[in-house]
């Protein structure tokens, strides 16, 4: 059994707007191990981001428990919660939220700013990251000069500065054009595939989440469904149609011919 | 561009703090030197007329023509019959009461005369005869010498005469080309012969320098065969109250004198000592309500920049507040954005601060114009004025005249600058305290959902 990297029990969230409590989460029951990539979806309003902010330890959860690469955060202060977001987490927005004043190695090195490491450490890490994501030579650009898609890729770079256990991604393709979006969906699961990295995605797209192992159904606050995605048949390596082996490169199974 | 306004803004800020010490300390410096040249005119005055303000000069006619005795022009005694009194008188004088001294003069003009073509004003020349030489016997006495003017004072050669010389004369210094002498040479007057001491500048009139010299009375008297006789008596009374009973006494007593008085001088003197005093006391008002004012401006510069920052500052935070977001979704504490945002505030105005030290020294006199209106009107015209005392004796008082007004100089020091930048980079830093804390305190999830 591999080792679990998020629990969650009973999560819930309350927001109160002018004296009224407005619940936005009720008991959410979530369990990703490590390496997953599962994606959370559900129509506007369903609680999704707000999930993801108390996953991402940006907020607290009005009352459950969660545990998050063995340490306990549901009752940790902000103080350290800043340490779990920079040492545990890695962000992926909808809007990229690259510093435009920064280049886009100056964007990957920010998480490490508050680390110990070294300057030129920091810098080589950038560089390493950014040729990744597909952005080798790109180093010195500004974010204007990049388009939506690389903004994206410089974000997610970013996102593995500090070599997070979990990544979480809000709509991180709501922003893009459908090239960039499967683009953008394929770098992630190469990471995952590659690097054995954890993501959860929240996204509305179900297209777009059919291509992770794992889709979670949130609907007024709860998790009401579960469906196994694509992408597992990738990581097993073998077609599901006839069963021959497969590249987790290949876009159609080389026996059946049937698209993956 | 916002910036850069922020920055000029922020930058006149720091130009009055610059400029408003530097044209105050230069008010300082002006009155201080005002104050200086005040003093030492009131007592080189004080001192002139405590030593004229009790003389009483007698004279007889014939000299009466040009009153101030070695400054005289003694030149017009040629047209009127020169008379003498005894030397009893003196001893007359010295008992009446309320005399401290009397010293005796007598003046003798060679019968000889000389023409002498003077370029007078207006470009207009005049050739006036006079005689070749005038000789001036006086009491030496070491006392009189030290206490009163009775010798020239500037002596180029030799030395002057003193207590007990007999035989010598002080010399003007154009009456040695006459006589083809210097100093230790032989000079033949009235027929006697006389060892030259010393010469004095006689040039201090012009081109009319007195053609004087001077000797002791009885040399005088023997050479000129008048002796026992005298032209002019200097009168010095105990006290200033004293002078007008004692002219009035040598008035009727001896109807062959002119008498004339210096004792009007006092009130001058107190006139003029009044009038400084008030030009001084008013100088020291103003001086004192500028920097009353110049107190308040920099605080109001201060308090001006402080605000300008925090709200720029605000503004800022505010229209970052998605930016503060990510930052904090990336691991970045409370501290680092505090931090983050406290550099920015500091080196936005250090940059004002620099911009504003060069604003505040290529401005600073305008500048400290237009804040510290009164400066230029109390300073201006007399910050540096100075006042020449009169250097003449008893006949001339010489002129208080107001020189050179030149205007007060504003520069800002080197330590002002750096006073400046320190005090830019605090108040940045103060300015931008609340609106870093704010930044800080910004809840991450809710930064984020702002657009």
């Amino acid at each position: 059994m591999s080792e679990v990297i998020l629990k969650a029990e009973g999560l819930s969230k309350t927001y109160t707007l002018n004296k009224r409590k407005i619940p936005a989460l009720s008991g959410v029951n979530l369990q990703v191990n490590k390496g997953e990539f599962v994606a959370i979806m559900g129509p506007s309003g369903s609680g999704k981001t707000t999930l993801l902010n108390v996953l991402g330890c940006l907020d607290k959860p009005t009352s459950g428990k969660m545990v998050l690469d063995q340490v306990d955060v549901a009752k940790l202060p902000d103080k350290q919660l800043c340490n779990i977001r920079r040492n545990k987490i890695g962000f992926i927005f909808q809007t990229f939220n690259l510093l435009p004043y920064l280049n886009a190695a100056e964007n990957v090195e920010l998480p490490m700013e508050c680390t110990r490491k070294s300057k030129t450490e920091r810098r080589e890490k950038a560089r390493k990251l950014l040729e990744l994501v597909g952005l080798g030579g790109r180093e010195e650009h500004r974010p204007q000069r990049l388009s939506a898609g690389e903004q994206q890729r410089v974000a997610i770079a970013r996102a593995l500065a500090n070599d997070p256990a979990i990544i979480l991604a809000d709509e991180p393709t709501g922003n893009l054009d459908t090239k960039n979006k499967y683009e953008i969906v394929r770098l992630l699961a190469n990471l995952n595939i590659n690097r054995g990295t954890t993501i959860i995605m929240v996204t509305h797209d179900s297209q777009l989440a059919s291509h992770t192992e794992r889709m979670l159904l949130l609907q007024d606050g709860r998790i009401t469904k579960e469906k196994q995605g694509l992408h597992l048949v990738r990581k097993k390596l073998m077609c599901p149609h006839c069963g021959s082996k497969i590249q987790p490169e290949d876009e159609r199974c080389p026996n059946c011919r049937k698209r993956l | 561009m916002r910036a850069l306004l922020v920055i000029v803004a922020l930058g006149f800020s720091l130009a009055i703090m610059v400029s408003i010490p530097a044209g105050i300390r230069a008010n300082q410096d002006a009155a201080q030197s005002m104050t200086t040249s005040f003093n030492s005119t009131m007592t080189t005055m004080q001192e002139q007329i405590n030593k004229t303000a009790t003389l009483i000069e007698c004279q007889t006619s014939g000299q009466g023509m040009f009153p101030g005795g070695s400054s005289g022009f003694p030149f017009g005694g040629s047209q009127q019959q020169q008379t003498y009194v005894e030397e009893s008188v003196a001893n007359g004088i010295r008992t009446i009461s309320g005399v401290k001294d009397v010293v005796e003069f007598l003046t003798a003009s060679s019968n000889e005369t000389t023409s002498e073509t003077i370029s007078g004003p207006e470009g207009r020349s005049f050739t006036i005869s006079r005689p070749v030489y005038t000789i001036t016997g006086v009491t030496l006495n070491s006392s009189f010498i030290d206490d009163y003017s009775i010798l020239p004072t500037n002596i180029t050669a030799g030395r002057n005469l003193r207590e007990g010389d007999s035989g010598v004369v002080l010399l003007s210094s154009n009456l040695t080309a006459y006589f083809g002498v210097v100093v230790g040479g032989k000079v033949e007057i009235y027929g006697k012969s006389f060892t030259v001491v010393g010469v004095y500048d006689a040039s201090g009139q012009g081109s009319m320098g007195t053609r004087s010299a001077y000797m002791n009375i009885t040399d005088a008297q023997t050479a000129t065969g008048l002796t026992g006789n005298l032209t002019r008596l200097d009168v010095y009374a105990e006290d200033v109250s004293d002078v007008d009973s004692i002219a009035e006494a040598i008035g009727v007593a001896y109807t062959s004198l002119q008498v004339t008085t210096y004792k009007d001088r006092l009130s001058q003197l107190d006139n003029m000592q009044t009038m400084y005093t008030q030009t001084l006391t008013n100088a020291q008002a103003t001086l004192s309500q500028t920097e009353t004012v110049a107190t308040q401006e920099i605080m109001i510069a201060v308090v001006a920049t402080c605000l300008i920052v925090l709200f720029v500052m605000l503004y800022t935070v505010r229209e970052r507040t998605k930016e503060i977001g990510t930052l904090k979704a990336i691991g970045f504490s409370n501290w680092n954005v505090m931090s983050q945002f406290m550099l920015e505030g500091m080196l936005l105005s250090l940059v004002a601060g620099v911009v504003g030290i060069a604003i505040g020294t290529v401005g600073a006199p305008l500048l400290s114009g237009i804040l510290l209106p009164q400066i230029s009107s109390a300073f201006g015209s007399r910050g540096n004025s100075q006042f020449t005392p009169g250097t003449s004796n008893a006949g001339n008082f010489g002129s208080f005249g107001v020189l050179g007004a030149s205007t007060v100089t504003v520069t800002p020091s080197l330590q002002t600058m750096m006073i400046a930048i320190g005090a830019a980079v605090l108040l940045g830093a103060l300015g931008s305290l609340y609106p870093a804390w704010r930044a800080s305190r910004t809840r991450p999830a809710e930064a984020m959902r702002y657009e």
